[in-house]
C-alpha cells in the first residue's frame, strides 16, 4: 500500500504503452502536480518523454512528429479541451488516460471528435490524489468546509481522491466514520454510494479481514494542529510550508538565486528520507555528517591537476559531487533557516509552554506561563495567538477562566483582529462541546492510542483521512 | 528461540516450507519446489516473497559490509530508515485497478468516421469532375451546366437568409451556390478552391486509382497563360457576373473539410529532420545499451587476469563503444542546433524539445561512459595472467591442505567419539544408521557461528558449505556432495571477484585520501589568507560566498570565534553540541521539549510502535540468519562441533587472509594499469614516451586541441596505426574536456559562477598541459 508506487506505476505503464518515440506530456493544472510528485524530469526524460504541456495552453505548436501522453482529470473543462485538441489534433497520436471515472457520454462526445483518427487509447488510470510519502497522500484543498458542513464541490473532489486511492490500490474497504463528526458521515456515504456504483472496478480478491477505511474529522483533536513541531519534514512544513514537496526559500534573507525555491523529496533524496522523522536535534548532527563527508569528496579550488590522472578523477568524480553539493547546501540552507526561525520567534520557550497547555493541568501556572510570553515581544502574532487558542480550548470550562483578560492582552500587544478572531472560532470548532471525547486528560490519550493499535492489527488496512478545515 | 534442551527444533538453512526437507541453496529449493509442490499456488506466492525479501535484505547486507570498510565516517546518515515507514516491508504492489473505455470509443468513432470519409471522397469525386474539362476554353454557361449536374443546387426559393452569417439575400446581397454540395450562401461567406489545389487532391485519388497515370503538371501552366488573356478581355463580363471561373466557388464547410484533407495529405509523405536524427540517436543508444554490459564483462574478467576473453577483441569494442558514444554526442547536438539560425526562428517549444533531448543524451552518455572500466596494456594483462595462474595454485594446494588436514580431523573424531558421547546432534545424528536418517531428512549443522566475527557473510557461506561437504562425506551422501561441491565452487568464484574488486576500490581510495590531506593543507593556509583579507573588506560580502566559506569552515573548525558571525554556523554549533543550553543561554535544548511532545503527535506515535513489530519480522527471517550468523544460532547449536571442526576452520580461515593479500597485490597492479600513467616509464604520463611515434588524432570537431598551434602535421605520416590503445585514451580524454564544456555551460546557466571559475581553471589547467606534452614529444 505505497500510495507514492501506485501513482508511479501507473505513469510508467502509461509511458510504457505508448512505444517508443518522441513524447509529449499532455496534462492539466492537478494531474501536473500528481506527475510531478512521483517522477523527476531526468527520470521521465529517460523514457523518451521530453516535453510537458498543459492542455489548457493555447501557445502550442503543432508537432506531428510527437506522440502525445494525455492524463487529465475527467473534468467537463478537460473533456472540451480534449475536443478542440482532437477536432485539430497537434500530435501524431494520442494515449489519452483519464485519472477518474469518465462519464460514457464525454467518452461518445470524444470520440466523435477524433475525425482524424489520432487516438490510439482511452482508459482510465486511477492516479487522482496527489502522493506525498509511500503512506500519506493530499488532495491539496485549502477550506473543505463552510462551518460544519461540506462545500458540495469539495465534497465530490474528496470522495473522488478516495475512491481513485482504493482503486490504485486495489482495495475495497469497510467504511467507518466518526459518529460525532456529520461531515465524516457524507463522506463516508458518498464514498459507499461510488463504490456499489461502480461495483464492477471494485471486485477485488477478496481478503479473509476486509480492509478498513478510517475516516476522522479533525475537529475531535484541534490541539495538535496548533502546536509547534520539532521533527524535520514537520519543521519545514510547519515554518517554511511544503507546497508539493517544493519550498519556497525566496523570504530567507541572504538567499543565493538557485536556492530560492529547492525541492525535498524522500524519493530521491536519501538524507531526507533517513531523516524526514528525526528531531530537530539529531539532525543538526546528522547534517555535521554530511557535510564532513562532502568536504572529503569535494575537488579544491587550488587542486592543481598536475597530471592527466587527476583530471580524469576530477571528471569522473564531478557529477557525483555536484549532486551531492546541491543536497548539502540545500539542506543546509534549510535547516540553517530553520533555527534561525526557531531562534527569531523563541519557538523553544513558546513550545514549552504549548506542552503545557496541552499535556498538564494546572491552571494557574499555565495561565501565567501565557500571559509572561504575551508581554515577550519576540513571540509572533500567530504564536501568541495560537497559545491563546490552546488555553481557550483546555480551560474553556474552568472556574477561573481568564480568556476575557488573555484577549485583551492580545489586543494590546497588537495582534491583528483576523488572528484574534480566531480564538473563538476555534472554540466553536474544536471546544468541548463538539468533542467526543475528554482531549486533555492523559490517560485517554494512552487509551486511544492503544485502540489504535488494536485496530491496526486487526485490518492491516488503515488509512486516516485527515481534512484540515480552514478557520 | 534458543532451546539448548530440544536442538532438534530449530532448524535453518533453506527448507521447504512443506516438507521440511533441507536443500542447500536458493536455487535448489526453488527447483525443489516446483518439481514436488507445483500444484499449490499460493503457498509459492508466499515462498517467492519470502526470498524476495531474504534476497533483498541480504543485497543490503552485503552493500552495507563494503561500504562500513571504506568509509565508517559516513554511516550516520546512510543508513536507511525512512522513520518508522519501510515501504519495502509492505507486500509487492501491482498495478492499481485500469477500465479501458477503448471499445466504446472505437465504436462511437467508426460511425462518425465512416460518415466522415464518405463526405470527404464524395468532394473529391465532384471535384474531379469539376476541373476533369477544360474551364478556360467552355462558355460560362455551359460550365455552370456541368456545375449543376454534379450536384443538385439548392433552390433559391428555400434559403431567405445566407445560412452561415444570417444576412437576408436581396438583389445586393446575392445568393451563391457551393459547386461542391449545393448549398447557398452570400458572397461573404463563399471561399473559392484555386484550381492547384484541386489538382492536388484529385491527382493523389487518381494516383492510388492508377499509379502509371501521373499528374500532368505541364497543362495547367499553359492553361493558366492563356485563361490570363482571356480574362483580361472579357473583364468587363467578369466584373459583371462576378465571375472567378479559374476558381471553384464553395461553402466553407467544404472548403475545410478538403483543406484538412490536403494537410493530412502533407504530413504523410513529410518527415520533418529532428525525427530522422533522432531515429539515429536511439539506434545508437541501443547500441550502447547492448555493447557496453558485454564490454564491461569482458573488461572485468580480463582487469582480473582471466583469459576467457582476448584483449584485442576487447579493445576493438571499446574504440567501438567510444565510437558510438561520440556518435551520440554528435547527433544529440545537431538536434540541438536545428534549424537555430533560421529565419523565422523556431518556436519556443520545438526549441525547448531539441534542448530536451540534448540533455537526455549527455545524462545517457555520462552516466554509461563513466562505468566503463579500463583495459590492462599486454604486459599487464601478462602479468596479471602470471598473478592469477599463481593464485589458483596456491589454491588449489591450499584446498588440497585443507582436505588432508580436515581428513586428519576426521579420523580423530572418529577415533574419539566415544568418549565425548554427551554431546550434541551433528554426532547422534552420525552416529544413528542411514534408514533413519532418511526418514527425518539429512541436515548437516552449520558450524560458522565459531567464526561468527567473520566480517564477509559470503566468507562465512563458504565456511558453511565447507563443513557440509565434510558431514555429507562422513555420512556417505555422494550426491549432496557433489552439489554441495558445485556450490563451493560457485561461492568461491564470487567471493574472489568481490575481492579483487574491493581491493581495487581500496587502493584508489588511498590514493585519494593522500591526495585529498595535501589539498586540505593546502586549502587552510589558503583559507587563513582569505580570512585576513575578508577582515579587511567590510561585512558587506556576498552572501554566496559567505555561506560557501561558512560550510568549508564548519566542519574543519578553523576558527570557532567566526561561528557568531552568521546565524547559519551559529545554529549548527548549537545543534550538533551536546549541551545546547549552553550555546545559547537562556533557550531550552530541544532535548527536554521533546519528550511532552511525543505524548502529543498521536498519529505519529503510532507508526512508531510499528517498527518493533517490523524488526521482528526480519529477524525472523532464516535467511538473514544464516548470514548474520545471530545469538540464536550460537547458542543452539551445540558446542561439540565447534570444538571438533575447529582446526579446520582456521585453517581455511588462514588461507583466506593470504588470498586477500595476493589480491591486493593484484589490485595495486591494476590501479598502476590506469591508463592515464605508464608503469613501465617514469614519466608520469604516457604521451611523454619517446620510444612511439604519437599518433595525432583526428580532433573532434568543437575540440580544444584545435586551438593547439603545435599539432605537428608530420606526425600524421608516422601514425603507424598499432598504437590503437594511446588512440583511445586521447579521444577519451577530449570526451572529459568536452564533459567539462558541458558543464560549465551548465553552471553558467544556472548562474553558479563560482563552479565555472573553477571549472575553467580546470580546463586551462588541461589544455597548457596538453599543449605541453606535444611539444615535448615534438
Amino acid at each position: 500500500m505505497n500510495v507514492v508506487f501506485a501513482v508511479k506505476q501507473y505513469i510508467s505503464k502509461m509511458i510504457e504503452d505508448s512505444g517508443p518515440g518522441m513524447k509529449v506530456l499532455l496534462m492539466d493544472k492537478e494531474t501536473t502536480g500528481i506527475v510531478s510528485m512521483v517522477y523527476t524530469q531526468s527520470e521521465i526524460l529517460q523514457k523518451e518523454v521530453y516535453l510537458f504541456e498543459r492542455i489548457d495552453s493555447q501557445n502550442r505548436e503543432v508537432m506531428k512528429h510527437l506522440k502525445a501522453i494525455c492524463f487529465l482529470r475527467p473534468t467537463k473543462e478537460n473533456v472540451d479541451y480534449l475536443i478542440q485538441e482532437l477536432r485539430r489534433p497537434k500530435y501524431s497520436i494520442y494515449f489519452i488516460y483519464f485519472s477518474n471515472v469518465i462519464s460514457k457520454s464525454d467518452v461518445k462526445s470524444l470520440a466523435e471528435a477524433d475525425e482524424q483518427e489520432v487516438v490510439a487509447e482511452v482508459q482510465e488510470f486511477y492516479g487522482d490524489y496527489i502522493a506525498v510519502n509511500p503512506h500519506l497522500f493530499s488532495l491539496n484543498i485549502l477550506g473543505c468546509c463552510q462551518g460544519r458542513n461540506w462545500d458540495p464541490a469539495q465534497l465530490s473532489r474528496t470522495t473522488q481522491g478516495l475512491t481513485a486511492l482504493l482503486l490504485s490500490l486495489k482495495k475495497c474497504p469497510m467504511i467507518r466514520y466518526q459518529l460525532s463528526s456529520e461531515a465524516a458521515k457524507r463522506l463516508g456515504e458518498c464514498v459507499k454510494q461510488v463504490i456499489s456504483k461502480e461495483y464492477e472496478l471494485f471486485e477485488f480478491r477478496r481478503t479473509e479481514v476486509p480492509p478498513l477505511l478510517l475516516i476522522l474529522d479533525r475537529c475531535d483533536d484541534a490541539i495538535t494542529p496548533l502546536l509547534n513541531q520539532w521533527t524535520y519534514q514537520a519543521m519545514v512544513h510547519e515554518l517554511l510550508g511544503i507546497n508539493n514537496n517544493r519550498i519556497d526559500l525566496s523570504r530567507v534573507p541572504g538567499i543565493s538565486k538557485d536556492l530560492r525555491e529547492v525541492v525535498l523529496s524522500a524519493e530521491n533524496d536519501e538524507f531526507y528520507a533517513n531523516n524526514m522523522y528525526l528531531n530537530f536535534a539529531e539532525i543538526g548532527s546528522n547534517i555535521k555528517n554530511l557535510m564532513e563527508d562532502f568536504q572529503k569528496k569535494k575537488p579544491k579550488e587550488q587542486q592543481k591537476l598536475e597530471s592527466i590522472a587527476d583530471m580524469k578523477a576530477f571528471v569522473e568524480n564531478y557529477p557525483q559531487f555536484k549532486k551531492m553539493s546541491g543536497t548539502v547546501s540545500k539542506h543546509v540552507t534549510v535547516v540553517g533557516e530553520l533555527s534561525r526561525l526557531v531562534s527569531e520567534r523563541n519557538l523553544l520557550e513558546v513550545s514549552e509552554v504549548e506542552q503545557e497547555l496541552a499535556c498538564q493541568n494546572d491552571h494557574s501556572s499555565a495561565l501565567q506561563n501565557v500571559k509572561r510570553l504575551l508581554q515577550n515581544p519576540k513571540v509572533t502574532e500567530f504564536d501568541a495567538a495560537r497559545l491563546v487558542m490552546l488555553y481557550a480550548l483546555h480551560y474553556e470550562r474552568h472556574s477561573s477562566n481568564s480568556l476575557p483578560g488573555l484577549l485583551v492582552d492580545l489586543r494590546s500587544k497588537g495582534v491583528s483582529e483576523k488572528y484574534r478572531k480566531l480564538v473563538s472560532a476555534v472554540v466553536e470548532y474544536g471546544g468541548k462541546r463538539v468533542r467526543g471525547s475528554d482531549l486533555f486528560s492523559p490517560k485517554d490519550a494512552v487509551a486511544i492510542t492503544k485502540q489504535f493499535l488494536k485496530g491496526l492489527k486487526a485490518s492491516g488496512y488503515h488509512r486516516v483521512c485527515y481534512w484540515r478545515s480552514h478557520l | 528461540m534458543s532451546s539448548l534442551d530440544d536442538p532438534g527444533e530449530v532448524r535453518e538453512g533453506f527448507l521447504c516450507p512443506l516438507c521440511l526437507k533441507d536443500l542447500q541453496s536458493f536455487y535448489q529449493l526453488q527447483s525443489h519446489y516446483e518439481d514436488e509442490h507445483s500444484e499449490d499456488r499460493d503457498v509459492k506466492g508466499q515462498i517467492k516473497n519470502l526470498v524476495q525479501k531474504a534476497r533483498k535484505a541480504k543485497n543490503k547486507l552485503l552493500k552495507r559490509e563494503g561500504d562500513d570498510r571504506v568509509e565508517p565516517g559516513a554511516q550516520g546518515y546512510e543508513s536507511f530508515s525512512y522513520g518508522g515507514v519501510d515501504p519495502y516491508m509492505w507486500e509487492p504492489q501491482e498495478l492499481g485497478a485500469v477500465r479501458s473505455h477503448l471499445s466504446d470509443f472505437k465504436k462511437h468513432r467508426a460511425a462518425r468516421i465512416d460518415h466522415y470519409v464518405v463526405e470527404v471522397n464524395k468532394l473529391i469525386i465532384r471535384l474531379e469532375k469539376l476541373t476533369a474539362f477544360d474551364r478556360a476554353n467552355t462558355e460560362t454557361s455551359k460550365i455552370r451546366a456541368i456545375e449543376k449536374s454534379v450536384v443538385p443546387w439548392v433552390s433559391d426559393q428555400d434559403v431567405p437568409f445566407c445560412p452561415d452569417c444570417g444576412n437576408k439575400f436581396s438583389i445586393r446581397n446575392r445568393r451563391h451556390h457551393c459547386r461542391l454540395c449545393g448549398s447557398i450562401m452570400c458572397k461573404k461567406c463563399m471561399e473559392l478552391i484555386g484550381l492547384p489545389l484541386a489538382n492536388k487532391l484529385t491527382s493523389a485519388s487518381k494516383d492510388s486509382l492508377s499509379t502509371h497515370t501521373s499528374p500532368n503538371q505541364s497543362p495547367n501552366s499553359v492553361h493558366g497563360s492563356r485563361r490570363g488573356s482571356i480574362s483580361s478581355m472579357s473583364s468587363v463580363s467578369s466584373v459583371l457576373d462576378e465571375k472567378d471561373d479559374d476558381r471553384i466557388r464553395c461553402c466553407l464547410h467544404c472548403k475545410d473539410k478538403l483543406l484538412k484533407r490536403e494537410q493530412q495529405m502533407d504530413e504523410k509523405e513529410h518527415t520533418p529532420d529532428i525525427v530522422k536524427l533522432y531515429e539515429k540517436l536511439r539506434l545508437c543508444m541501443e547500441k550502447v545499451d547492448q555493447k557496453a554490459p558485454e564490454y564491461i564483462r569482458m573488461a572485468a574478467s580480463l582487469n582480473a587476469g582471466e583469459t576467457t576473453y582476448s584483449l584485442e577483441h576487447a579493445n576493438d569494442l571499446r574504440v567501438e563503444v567510444q565510437k558510438v558514444y561520440e556518435l551520440i554526442d554528435a547527433l544529440s547536438k545537431k538536434i540541438l542546433t536545428l534549424g537555430l539560425n533560421q529565419d523565422p526562428s523556431p518556436h519556443p517549444n520545438t526549441v525547448r524539445l531539441q534542448r530536451m533531448i540534448r540533455y537526455s543524451a549527455t545524462l545517457f552518455v555520462q552516466e554509461k561512459l563513466l562505468g566503463l572500466m579500463s583495459l590492462p596494456t599486454k604486459e599487464q594483462f601478462e602479468e596479471l595472467k602470471k598473478k592469477r595462474k599463481q593464485d589458483l595454485e596456491q589454491k588449489r594446494t591450499m584446498e588440497r591442505q585443507a582436505a588432508l588436514e580436515s581428513r586428519r580431523k576426521l579420523e580423530e573424531r572418529q577415533s574419539g567419539l566415544a568418549s565425548r558421547a554427551a554431546n550434541g546432534e551433528v554426532r547422534s545424528l552420525r552416529g544413528i544408521p542411514a534408514p533413519l536418517r532418511k526418514a527425518e531428512g539429512w541436515l548437516p549443522l552449520s558450524e560458522g557461528q565459531g567464526q561468527s566475527e567473520d566480517p564477509d557473510p559470503l566468507l562465512q557461506q563458504i565456511y558453511n558449505i565447507t563443513s557440509f561437504i565434510r558431514q555429507a562425506k562422513a555420512a556417505g551422501r555422494t550426491d549432496e556432495v557433489r552439489t554441495l561441491q558445485e556450490n563451493l565452487r560457485q561461492l568461491q568464484d564470487e567471493y574472489d571477484q568481490q575481492q579483487t574488486e574491493k581491493a581495487i576500490e581500496l587502493s584508489r581510495r588511498q590514493a585519494e585520501e593522500e591526495e585529498l590531506q595535501r589539498e586540505q593543507l593546502q586549502m587552510l593556509r589558503k583559507r587563513e589568507l582569505e580570512r585576513e583579507q575578508e577582515q579587511f573588506l567590510a561585512a558587506s560580502v556576498h552572501p554566496r560566498t559567505r555561506a560557501l566559506d561558512l560550510r568549508e569552515v564548519v566542519p574543519f573548525q578553523l576558527e570557532p570565534s567566526r561561528a557568531p558571525h552568521s546565524d547559519l554556523a551559529y545554529a549548527l554549533d548549537q545543534d550538533s553540541s551536546p549541551v545546547p543550553g549552553s550555546a545559547a543561554p537562556g533557550t531550552l535544548s530541544p532535548g527536554c521539549t521533546l519528550a511532552p511532545i511525543r505524548l502529543w503527535s498521536g498519529p505519529p506515535a503510532l507508526s512508531q510502535s510499528t517498527v518493533p513489530q517490523q524488526s521482528k519480522k526480519t529477524s525472523l527471517n532464516p535467511f538473514d540468519e544464516e548470514d548474520l550468523s545471530s545469538p540464536a544460532e550460537d547458542a543452539a547449536s551445540p558446542a561439540a562441533t565447534e570444538t571438533l571442526l575447529s582446526p579446520s576452520a582456521a585453517v581455511t580461515r588462514e588461507y583466506n587472509p593470504f588470498e586477500e593479500d595476493a589480491e591486493e597485490e593484484e589490485a595495486a597492479e591494476l590501479g598502476a594499469g590506469n591508463p592515464f600513467t605508464d608503469p613501465n616509464s617514469p614519466a608520469p604520463n604516457p604521451f611523454d614516451e619517446d620510444d612511439h611515434p604519437r599518433p595525432a588524432s583526428p580532433p573532434a570537431p568543437g575540440n580544444p586541441f584545435e586551438e593547439c598551434p603545435c599539432t605537428n602535421p608530420f606526425e600524421v605520416d608516422s601514425d603507424s596505426g598499432t598504437e590503437a590503445e594511446e588512440h583511445i585514451e586521447e579521444e577519451l580524454l577530449l570526451q572529459q574536456i568536452d564533459n567539462i564544456k558541458a558543464y560549465i555551460f551548465d553552471a553558467k546557466q544556472c548562474g553558479r559562477m563560482d563552479e565555472v571559475e573553477v571549472l575553467t581553471e580546470n580546463l586551462r589547467e588541461l589544455k597548457c598541459t596538453l599543449a605541453k606534452q606535444k611539444g615535448g614529444s615534438n
